[in-house]
């Protein structure tokens, strides 16, 4: 399946191929009527099980455009989502040679389920809808990082290519969980003690242990970090720390420190919440809400490692360059 | 009181037939198979009956060498046909280049449940997840059938069933990229491999494995080893995200040159 997956720099997908050509988009959940109280598990946790999607055409961050305003109104709202349908489906449309046909490989984000969001800025606070400002420490980390990058060349090797196309690490993996740019799609699984998180990209499982047991020592550090469980009512709650400070989300250092809600609000919508802290990053923590609705399975294998032609045909199309330009400067001489 | 002992005896959990009360049960009353596992073999070098060797790289010493051990495979024969008893052969004398499992790649079924490292079930009542610490590599079990596989894959499509204590796994859909172990024994992608998972006692796993490939294979063969529970308090997986640690082996021919 992944040898499907073509070169093409410009998009630096490696592969993986969801099945959602066939998704419609209504609701899978069996009609049921909305008691508020979710259904249990056979060991009596509430249920949080199923296929879930949170992709969303709402930003992380509130535009500019948008400033003082939390929430689109309907026929804005409208007007949004028939802008994304129109999108171009695949880059041939854009003058592209490659062949990356969106439609055949899944990749057309009109393909797949999302949840409507009035929001204009899933960051819910600060109430203007922005990731905090760097404190002067986490400023000077990110621009040591800056120049760290600069000592190498963008295509020296595999080390200077970004995690998700080396396919350690896709952003939105997280935590905290944000959508991909497609394939945004969650299982949850639960067994006794244990609720169990696997996202399609790039097939990870997060493990949350329930039994109150404390995290793993500090010298432990995991690009997902270490996480903790708990119910609070009906809503999972998941700590997450131990991370490397190689994760770097958003400019974190390893003291981040995630803390996830999940509530399963209807029989079809999950309300995913999370409050992300790291004061040697931002002078205040910060928060952020997103809707994950259900959608049809099974996930399929997302091989992303297995498949990547694209880190292979990035390098050697670099080396060619550089060739090429070597031979053009000994021509002149 | 005997009316006391009866109401005890009727509040209990459905208890297994006699003689399979071995295994631990779940709200539901189906074998209990949560937890965290691991082989204690040496499979993953070589299935096969094997004696210790050195390692493909001498600056290890002793740290690289492989470990002695007894085959897993029923009577230690596995019913090559005849051109794939030589490609077995080939593979073997390039082991140590070949071995998927030096790129970090998806390991398959059934080598993931014999690599070195642990890997968990999460049993649900409908489908049931194993995660193995070895690349991230995850498997989801329906428990109702969810048709034929789509595509080959590497980790290949399951499908599970109940059989008494045992949870029976028919296994498709897998491709013809993974290896049995180190030692080059290998499948096509007409792979067939029924899997048994049966407890013997709450601390262990039964597992067998049949495996079926009339592309490779003479006849059907059979593997089985035990598996132990992880039974440290604090057991539970970490990451072993081994991309980075292959990224020289395949990507480093394709490194910027240090200029001159």
């Amino acid at each position: 399946m992944s040898r499907l997956a073509g070169p093409l720099v410009a998009l630096a997908i490696a592969s993986g191929v969801a099945l959602l050509a066939p998704v419609p988009l209504a609701g899978q959940a069996p009609p049921s009527a909305k008691t508020g109280t979710p259904s249990r598990t056979p060991d009596g946790q509430p249920d949080l099980q199923g296929i879930w999607t949170n992709a969303t055409l709402t930003p992380l961050e509130r535009p500019a455009e948008l400033a003082g305003r939390e929430f689109y109104t309907e026929q804005e709202l409208a007007e949004i989502e028939k802008r994304a349908q129109e999108k171009p489906r695949s880059p041939e449309s854009a003058g592209t040679v490659a062949h990356y046909d969106f439609a055949q490989y899944g990749l057309d984000p009109n393909q797949a389920k999302r949840a409507s969001n009035r929001r204009t800025s899933l960051i819910v606070d600060p109430p203007d809808g922005k990731i905090p400002p760097l404190t002067p420490e986490g400023r000077k980390r990110a621009a040591e990082r800056a120049e760290a990058r600069k000592r190498s060349g963008p295509f020296d090797g595999p080390e200077t290519r970004p995690l998700g196309e080396r396919c350690i690490w896709m952003a939105g993996e997280g935590p905290p969980m944000l959508p991909e740019a497609y394939n945004a799609n969650i299982q949850i699984q639960q067994g006794p003690g244990y609720v169990a998180i696997l996202q399609e990209e790039i097939h990870d499982v997060r493990i949350i242990p329930l039994d109150g047991r404390p995290h793993v020592g500090r010298k432990i550090r995991l690009w997902m970090g270490d996480p903790r469980g708990r119910w609070e009512g009906n809503t999972l709650v998941v700590d997450t720390t131990n991370f490397t400070d190689r994760t770097n989300f958003r400019g974190s250092s390893e003291n981040l420190h995630v803390i996830e809600r999940f509530t399963r609000t209807a029989e079809d919508t999950i309300l995913y919440e999370f409050t992300v802290e790291d004061p040697a990053t931002w002078a205040r923590s910060w928060k952020a809400e997103l809707p994950m609705v259900k959608t049809q399975g099974p996930i399929f294998e997302y091989a992303c490692h297995e498949g990547n032609y694209g880190m292979a045909n990035i390098l050697r199309g670099a080396r060619a360059q550089e060739q090429a330009a070597e031979e053009a400067a000994k021509a002149k001489k | 009181m005997i009316a006391t002992v009866a109401l005890v005896a009727l509040s209990l959990p459905v208890r297994p037939a006699a003689g399979q009360d071995a295994a631990r049960r779940t709200a539901d009353g189906k074998p209990d198979l949560n937890g965290i596992w691991q082989a204690l073999n040496t499979a993953n070098w070589d299935i096969q009956d094997h004696s210790a060797g050195p390692g493909p790289v001498a600056a290890l010493g002793a740290t690289g060498a492989v470990p002695p051990g007894q085959g897993v495979v029923e009577g230690d024969e596995i019913p090559y046909l005849p051109a794939a008893a030589k490609k077995k052969q080939e593979n073997f004398a390039n082991r140590f280049t070949a071995d998927p499992e030096i790129k970090c790649y998806l390991p398959g079924v059934p080598r993931a449940t014999y690599l070195p490292q642990p890997f968990q079930v999460i049993q649900g009542a409908k489908s049931i997840l194993i995660a193995y610490q070895y690349a991230g590599a995850v498997r989801t079990i329906p428990l109702e059938d969810p048709g034929p596989s789509p595509a080959p894959s590497w980790m290949g499509w399951s499908v599970g069933h109940w059989e008494g204590n045992t949870l029976v796994v028919d296994v498709t859909g897998l491709n013809d990229q993974t290896w049995f172990d180190r030692a080059g024994n290998f499948h096509s992608d007409a792979l067939h491999v029924v899997e048994r998972y049966t407890p013997s006692s709450p601390d262990i796993l039964m597992y067998e494995a049949t495996i079926e490939d009339p592309k490779v294979f003479t006849r059907p063969w059979k593997i089985s080893m035990p598996l132990y529970r992880r039974v440290e308090k604090n057991a539970q997986l970490l990451e072993f995200k081994c991309v980075e640690f292959s990224e020289e082996v395949i990507y480093g021919h394709l490194r910027k040159k240090a200029s001159k």
